[in-house]
């Protein structure tokens, strides 16, 4: 018998993230670095950890070897516990059935053993998707004060853009009367932020009932929320008005990384109070040599800058060699800018090199993108818009 | 390797250093933007396979156990090995300060006794270098020798102050040994790191100190070496080796590592050089921002000219500030038109708007931890 616990996570990291292209080839979409020397699983991880929940289940599925290996013990965010800690929960089999998870609500519902271990009170649902730094402690809270059986984390986002989002209408008491997936026609700008608090013993019923049903999509945006408003359960909305950038377009997440070059970036990563922590490997400090050019950027250790960077993102261990060009472009963990390239508005992955004479992405237009691992040969010209994933 | 344990002092050669070692070991002394002196025998030893180190702790070792924790980052937090720390404890034969190394080791001769790893190599921290200590013991079994000493040839020793010499013959035999000679006769530095049979070692230990011997080198080695009583045979450390002993050497040091061909040598791609991490964001380099020639942790955010300076972590750089030829120590702060060269900035130091610290190189200046100027 596992010691009870208030509040158990459950952080949704089995999807693709298809529209991240080559990005996401070898790798689940919360694997993919950002900011220089994070992955997107590090916010929902860290918030976790500085909300004082020290159970999460991290439910995997596609490609998920870079990501186990990316949370091992869970150290990092010190979730390395003895009572508790972090938990990968791929799809298992059980006697004679078994199968992937088909949706959001079912990969839930197929760890219901996991969560009913620690008895808990209520269940975080978290999923791997997006830039933000949130007290999830404080939105409990709210749940409880409210007397709620769900509660949805809601920002306010432009109303030119409402109907792309699922789309909460509420009460003055914060009340959620009204549920619209991508409504046409918005009657607020309160979108959903997939981040969900339910009270466990309800969310179970709710689970088992939405399993019997072969006409359900096992979602919970599109089942779960709805059947439970259908039937009169409290549900609030919890406004949350903090930095939150969905990172899951290869545009949005070149854009999330350029928002850490503003004078004052709206998202704090030096708030000590409320670190974001990450598995870093602990290389040397970056050198940046005499014939370096550097002007607003974000370099991170081991990095070797010898050319010209301008405006950019340089993540672990990245060597711009001398006479190199990169400006507007983020550069993963481990490539190499060859002497004389040229990179512009593009992303560099991991450990790909982009040769002498190569040229990455234009001034003007799309995201160029140079696929994990993979070289640019001399005199190749990735126009933007372009993923270059050869060889 | 279970057949090798590991043993590191700490305790002595911080005279020189001054300001920079009052609240920390020599062993605790910040280097290279991130690491600190431990970090280098610490990582070669895990690197060389030993899973027990023991850390003999003196004085003002507060700094040191806050680095080390439990051992996490060297993966020396296991149960069946690991990081065990020794600070001295006052008993009726135990007055707390060690008169010297071998004291020190008689202190915890209890830890010696209790490992059962057959060897141990023991090396002192005020010398950096990227040590194999798993060649060396292949070495030593193969020679045949009592005791196991590391050398380099004095060309490749950056030494300013005092040190230890010996001559090693053509058969790896050590034949002389020196203690702080006004000028060294001999062609080879002893790097106050040895390999022995860890029984043989105790026993010897036991018997030096029953005399009233106190001093390793002078007492024990030496003795051995010259009544013939021990077979002493030397292993070359191929690489540059910087003895840190005095605030110059510090210096130097630090500026040589500025060098990618030095730093290479130091810091092997295959063993890395393990450290405590402190999740620090990527550094900033905000426009105006003009840095050449500089090593700069995470965590920092530069808005003026920095130039020939390492960077700890956390330092800041206001605009129009000048930095030369300096080192900055974790959380430093240097605001706006500040001209800063040669100088040491212990951890915490703030140089406020416009002041001008001017060193000239051979005599650096040391701005002490916490201090606002």
């Amino acid at each position: 018998m596992l010691l009870k616990k208030r509040c158990v996570a459950m952080l949704l990291a089995g999807g693709q993230g298809s529209r991240l292209g080559v990005l996401t080839r070898n790798m689940a979409k919360p694997a993919v670095p950002y900011g220089g020397k994070y992955r997107i699983i590090d916010f929902p991880l860290s918030n976790c950890s500085n909300s004082g929940i020290d159970v999460v289940g991290v439910l995997t599925q596609y490609q998920p070897l870079e990501l186990n290996a990316y949370i091992a013990s869970g150290a990092p965010w010190d979730l390395d516990l003895v009572n508790g800690g972090i938990f990968v929960l791929p799809p298992y089999q059980t006697g004679k059935s078994g199968e992937w998870y088909k949706g959001t609500a079912n990969a839930i519902y197929q760890n219901m053993p996991f969560i009913s271990q620690y008895n808990p009170d209520y269940v975080l649902i978290l999923s791997g998707d997006h830039i933000y730094k949130m007290d999830y402690a404080a939105m409990i809270a709210h749940h409880i004060a409210h007397g709620a059986d769900a509660t949805i984390a809601v920002r306010q986002v432009p109303w030119e853009e409402a109907s792309r989002f699922g789309i909460m209408n509420t009460d003055e008491n914060d009340r959620i009367v009204e549920f619209e997936e991508k409504p046409k026609n918005p009657k607020s700008n309160n979108a959903s932020m997939g981040v969900y608090v339910f009270t466990w013993e309800k969310l179970r019923k709710y689970l088992i009932e939405d399993e019997q049903n072969p006409d359900s999509s096992n979602d919970f945006g599109k089942n779960i929320i709805p059947a439970m408003l259908r039937d009169g359960q409290v549900m609030t909305a919890y406004s949350f008005n903090g930095y939150w950038k969905d990172v899951g377009t290869i545009e949005s997440l070149w854009e999330a990384n350029m928002d850490l070059l503003e004078d004052v970036p709206e998202i704090d990563l030096h708030d000590k109070k409320f670190r974001i922590y990450a598995r870093n490997l602990g290389m040397l400090p970056q050198y940046i040599a005499p014939t370096a050019e550097v002007d607003n950027c974000l370099i991170t250790e081991g990095c070797r800058i010898l050319g010209k960077v301008k405006h950019s993102i340089l993540s672990s261990g990245a060597v711009v060699e001398e006479g190199a060009e990169v400006l507007d472009s983020v550069i993963m963990p481990g490539a190499v800018i060859k002497a004389g390239a040229k990179v512009r508005r593009a992303i560099v992955a991991e450990n790909a090199v982009v040769e002498s004479g190569a040229k990455v992405g234009e001034e003007t237009g799309l995201i160029a993108v140079v696929a994990q691992g993979v070289t640019v040969p001399d005199g190749c010209y990735v126009k933007a818009g372009e993923q270059y994933a050869q060889n | 390797m279970k057949n090798l344990m590991g043993l590191i002092y700490t305790g002595e050669r911080d005279s020189q250093l001054k300001e920079l070692t009052t609240t920390r070991a020599v062993a605790a002394m910040p280097l290279c933007g991130r690491y600190r002196l431990i970090d280098f025998p610490l990582s070669a030893m895990v690197h060389s396979g030993v899973r027990n180190v023991g850390v003999i702790m003196q004085k003002n070792y507060h700094s040191l156990v806050d680095h080390l924790g439990p051992g996490k980052e060297w993966d020396l937090h296991g149960k069946r090995s690991g990081l065990v720390m020794l600070p001295p404890f006052m008993m009726k034969e135990n007055v707390g300060v060690y008169s010297g190394f071998l004291d020190a080791l008689r202190s915890n001769l209890h830890y010696l006794r209790r490992s059962k790893e057959p060897y141990i190599v023991i090396t002192d921290t005020h010398m950096l270098f990227s040590a194999r200590f798993d060649d060396m013991l292949r070495s030593h079994i193969e020679s045949g020798a009592d005791i196991t000493l590391l050398y380099a040839k004095n060309e490749n020793v950056r030494n300013s102050g005092a040190g230890r010499y010996m001559v090693v013959e053509k058969d790896g035999r050590v034949s002389g040994l020196e203690v702080d000679p006004a000028q060294p006769s001999m062609p080879c530095t002893y790097l106050e790191c040895f390999l022995a049979k860890r029984e043989l070692l105790i026993d010897l230990v036991d018997r030096a100190v029953a005399r009233g011997q106190y001093h390793l080198t002078r007492d024990l080695l030496m003795n051995g070496i010259y009544s013939g009583a021990l077979n002493v045979r030397g292993f070359e450390h191929q690489g540059l080796v910087w003895q840190i002993d005095s605030v110059q050497a510090y210096f130097e040091c630090s500026m040589d590592l500025l060098n990618q061909e030095t730093r290479d040598g130091l810091f092997s791609q295959d063993r890395p050089v393990l450290t405590k991490l402190r999740d620090e964001m990527p550094s900033r380099y905000l426009s105006g921002a003009r840095v050449s020639n500089s090593l700069i942790a995470d965590g920092c955010v530069i808005e003026g000219t920095v130039e020939n300076c390492i960077l700890f972590r956390g330092v800041r750089v206001g605009k129009d500030a000048v930095v030369r030829d300096s080192i900055i120590m974790q959380d430093g702060q240097v605001l706006e038109g500040v001209e800063i060269q040669n100088c040491i900035l212990d951890k915490n130091a703030t140089i406020r708007e416009h002041n001008k610290l001017l060193a000239p190189r051979s005599f650096p200046m040391v701005v002490p931890k916490n201090i606002l100027i």
